[in-house]
C-alpha cells in the first residue's frame, strides 16, 4: 500500500468517525450555551440509534433518520422536563437519563428481536457523491462521498454561527446561559429557551446515533453508542463553544481515533490506549486555558428560577 | 433546590432499575438458585449471550431459580455479587476475567456460596475458574484461515487486550503459520467490546491494509465488523470472517467461514450439576477439545471455501490436541502454577 493510499483511508477513517461526534456536539453547544449541561446525550445517541432502527425496519432508512431524531429529541425532553423545569441538578438528571436510557434500549431491544440478539441486517441511507467536490485530492473523498447525515453536519456549522452570533434569537439564547436574572429581565423566557435548546441538542444526538445504526454500521447492537455523547461533551468544551471550533475538534478527535486503528494495523509497537487517551489530554489542556480564553458559560448548569 | 430532590431522587432510582433488576425472591421452599453476571449486554450473539443460554438450560433442565444481572463496573460486581449471596443464591456465575477480584472479596465473607469464575485466575475454596481453551479452536480456524486467504495478510480485531482474549489471537496466528509460514497477521484493539463503529472501522482498516480474511474476540462489537467485510465484498473484493466464543455462523452466514465455539451452556450444565451433586472440586475447571466444550465449526453456508485438505489437515491437527501431541500455544493467566 503507498504512502498517499494509506494517508487517503485514515482521513476517509477519520471524517466518518467524526461525522456523529460533531452532529452531536453542534447540538450540545446550542443547549450549553443557553446555560443546560446535557450529561444525558448518551441517551439521546442510543435512542436515536435505536429509533433509528426501529423506523428503517418500518418503512425505510430515511424515515429512520427522522424517528432517530425524534428519539433523541424526546430523551432531551425528559431531561429537561426535570432539569430545566423542575430545576432538579442538572449532572445528576443527566446521569440518570444516559443510565436509563442505556437499560431502556436494551430492554426494547430484547423484547423485540429476542434475548440473545441477532445482527440486524438494516438497509443504510446511501452516500451521495458531490460531483467536482469528491474529485478534490485526499480530502475529496472524504469530505463528498458521504450520506446526507454528513452534510447536514457540515451546514449546521455557518447555520448555527449566525443563529448564535447574528440573530436577537441567538442573542437571547446565550443570554439565558450568560445571565439568566439580566435575560429575564430583559423579557426573554428562559425556560422556555432552555427547554428548546436542550431538545434541539437532543434531537441532533439522536440524528447522530441514527448515523451510527443507519450510515455507518447498518446495525444495531445494545451500548453501541459506546460513549459518543459523553466524547461530544468533551468535544465542545475543546471546540471552545463555537460552531467551527466545535467542528474542528470533533474532526480531531475522529482523526485521533482512526490514527490508533491505522497505526494499529500498521503494526507500529506502540501502546493503544495512549491513543485512545490523547483527545482527552488535549481536552483538559483546552479546559486550562493553554489554546487561549476559554471560558464556559456563565451560568452553565444553574437552576433558573434559583 | 432541595424542594425538587425526589423528583432527581426517583429518576436516578428509575436509572437504576432499568439496568439493575433486583434479584428475585430466594428460595424458601429449598430449590437451589443459580445467579449469572455479565458486564455486558446479553444480546451479543457471543460471549455473553453463550452464558445467557447456559443459566436458561440450567433453569429449564434441572429446575434450579435462576436470575441474571448485567453490571458495568467493578463496584456493581462487588455489589451485585454481595445482594445474591444476601438473597440466598448458592452458585453464582461471573463470566469473565474481569470479575475475579471482585469474587475474591466476596467469597471471603460468604464462604458458603460458590462463585464459578469464567477465565478467572486465583482458585479458592469457593472461588472456581471455568477455563475455556478456546485457543485450541482458534488455532484450528487460523488454520483454515491461512487456507482461505489469498493475499497472505490476515487481521485480528480485539476488544481489550485481556489475557484470555489475546490467548485466542496468539493461537490463531499460530494456525496461521501452520500453513502458511509467510503469512502477515494484524492485531488491533479497540478498547471495549461494544463500540459497533470502532470495531467496524478497525476492521475496514486491516481490510484496506490489504487483510482478506479476519478473526474477531469482542461481543456485541462483532456486528460491525462483520458489517465491514460485508461491504468490501459489496465492492467486488474477496473476504471472509471467522466467528467466536458462540457458533456465530447463522449470525452472518454469508460472510463467515468458520467460528471458534465455546459450548458454554453445556459447561455451565455440567457445572451446575456438579454443583448440586457436592462434587465440584475447588480447583481450576478446565475444558478443551478433548472436553467436548470448545471446537471449531465451518459455515454449512459456506461449503467448499475451505478446501477439502485444510478440512483433512484440521481434523488430524484436532485429533493431535485431544491426543495431546499437539499443544496449542496459550496466555496463562491463573496464579500459582
Amino acid at each position: 500500500m503507498t504512502d498517499l493510499a494509506a494517508l487517503s483511508s485514515f482521513v476517509v477513517a477519520a471524517v466518518g468517525l467524526a461525522v456523529p461526534l460533531g452532529l452531536a456536539a453542534l447540538g450540545e453547544t446550542v443547549s450549553q450555551r443557553s446555560g443546560v449541561i446535557n450529561i444525558g446525550l448518551e441517551g439521546s445517541v442510543i435512542w436515536g440509534a435505536l429509533g433509528g432502527a426501529l423506523g428503517a425496519l418500518a418503512v425505510g432508512p430515511y424515515w429512520g433518520l427522522a424517528t432517530g431524531v425524534l428519539a433523541g429529541g424526546l430523551a432531551a425532553l425528559v431531561f429537561a422536563g426535570f432539569a430545566v423545569r423542575l430545576g432538579t441538578d442538572q449532572i445528576i438528571t443527566g446521569t440518570a437519563v444516559t443510565i436509563g436510557s442505556l437499560g431502556f434500549t436494551g430492554a426494547v431491544f430484547q423484547s423485540r428481536f429476542g434475548a440473545t440478539g441477532l445482527a440486524l441486517e438494516l438497509q443504510t441511507v446511501p452516500a451521495w457523491e458531490v460531483p467536482l467536490l469528491s474529485r478534490i485530492p485526499l480530502l475529496g473523498p472524504a469530505f463528498f462521498d458521504q450520506a446526507v447525515t454528513a452534510y447536514l453536519a457540515y451546514a449546521m456549522v455557518p447555520l448555527l454561527g449566525w443563529f448564535l452570533f447574528r440573530t436577537r434569537w441567538g442573542l437571547a439564547l446565550r443570554a439565558a446561559g450568560e445571565s439568566p436574572e439580566a435575560a429575564h429581565a430583559a423579557g426573554v423566557p428562559v425556560v422556555r429557551t432552555r427547554m428548546l435548546a436542550a431538545v434541539f441538542g437532543g434531537a441532533m444526538a439522536g440524528l447522530a446515533g441514527a448515523h451510527l445504526s443507519l450510515v455507518h454500521t447498518g446495525t444495531f447492537a445494545e451500548n453501541m453508542s459506546a460513549g459518543k455523547g459523553f466524547i461530544a461533551i468533551a468535544v465542545v468544551v475543546l471546540g471552545r463553544w463555537r460552531p467551527w471550533g466545535v467542528f474542528a475538534a470533533a474532526l480531531f478527535f475522529g482523526g485521533a481515533e482512526a490514527l490508533q486503528f491505522t497505526l494499529q494495523a500498521l503494526d507500529a509497537d506502540l501502546p493503544y490506549p495512549l491513543f485512545l487517551a490523547l483527545p482527552y489530554v488535549l481536552s483538559l489542556a483546552a479546559l486550562a486555558g493553554w489554546f487561549g480564553r476559554s471560558r464556559a458559560p456563565e451560568g452553565l448548569a444553574l437552576p433558573w428560577p434559583r | 433546590m432541595n424542594r425538587h430532590l425526589p423528583h432527581t431522587t426517583a429518576l436516578a432510582l428509575l436509572g437504576a432499575l432499568a439496568c439493575n433488576p433486583a434479584p428475585g425472591p430466594t428460595g424458601d421452599d429449598g430449590t437451589p438458585s443459580v445467579a449469572l453476571l455479565t458486564s455486558g449486554p446479553v444480546s451479543d450473539a457471543g460471549w455473553h449471550a453463550g452464558a445467557y443460554e447456559g443459566l436458561q438450560l440450567i433453569g429449564n433442565l434441572l429446575g434450579f431459580r435462576i436470575s441474571h444481572q448485567q453490571t458495568r463496573t467493578p463496584a456493581e460486581f462487588d455489589e451485585a455479587f454481595i445482594s445474591y449471596a444476601e438473597a440466598g443464591y448458592g452458585l453464582i456465575f461471573g463470566h469473565g476475567f474481569e470479575y475475579q477480584d471482585a469474587a475474591s472479596r466476596a467469597a471471603k465473607q460468604y464462604p458458603d456460596v460458590t462463585f464459578v469464575i469464567s477465565s478467572g485466575s486465583r482458585p479458592s475454596a469457593n472461588v472456581v475458574p471455568l477455563i475455556f481453551h478456546l485457543n485450541e479452536a482458534t488455532y484450528l480456524a487460523g488454520m483454515a484461515a491461512a487456507a482461505v486467504s489469498q493475499s497472505g495478510v490476515l487481521g485480528m480485531v480485539g476488544g481489550v487486550e485481556i489475557p484470555s482474549a489475546k490467548g485466542t489471537f496468539v493461537a490463531f496466528e499460530a494456525g496461521v503459520r501452520a500453513v502458511n509460514p509467510d503469512a502477515t497477521v494484524l492485531e488491533t484493539f479497540i478498547g471495549n467490546w461494544d463500540d459497533v463503529s470502532a470495531a467496524k472501522e478497525a476492521a475496514a482498516a486491516q481490510l484496506r491494509q490489504g487483510a482478506d480474511v479476519l478473526i474477531h474476540n469482542v461481543d456485541a462489537a462483532s456486528f460491525g465488523f462483520f458489517q465491514a467485510v460485508r461491504e468490501v465484498r459489496e465492492g467486488g473484493r474477496e473476504a471472509w470472517a471467522f466467528g467466536m466464543n458462540r457458533n456465530q455462523n447463522d449470525v452472518a452466514p454469508d460472510v463467515i467461514v468458520g467460528s471458534a465455539v465455546i459450548d458454554i451452556p453445556a459447561m455451565f450444565l455440567r457445572t451446575a450439576r456438579a454443583w448440586e451433586a457436592g462434587t465440584l472440586s475447588d480447583e481450576v475447571l478446565y475444558s478443551g477439545i478433548a472436553a467436548g466444550a470448545v471446537d471449531f465449526v465451518p459455515n454449512p453456508a459456506q461449503d467448499g471455501v475451505i478446501p477439502d485438505d485444510v478440512l483433512a489437515a484440521i481434523d488430524r491437527a484436532r485429533d493431535e490436541i485431544v491426543a495431546g501431541a499437539l499443544v496449542v500455544p496459550r496466555i496463562e493467566f491463573v496464579e500459582g502454577l
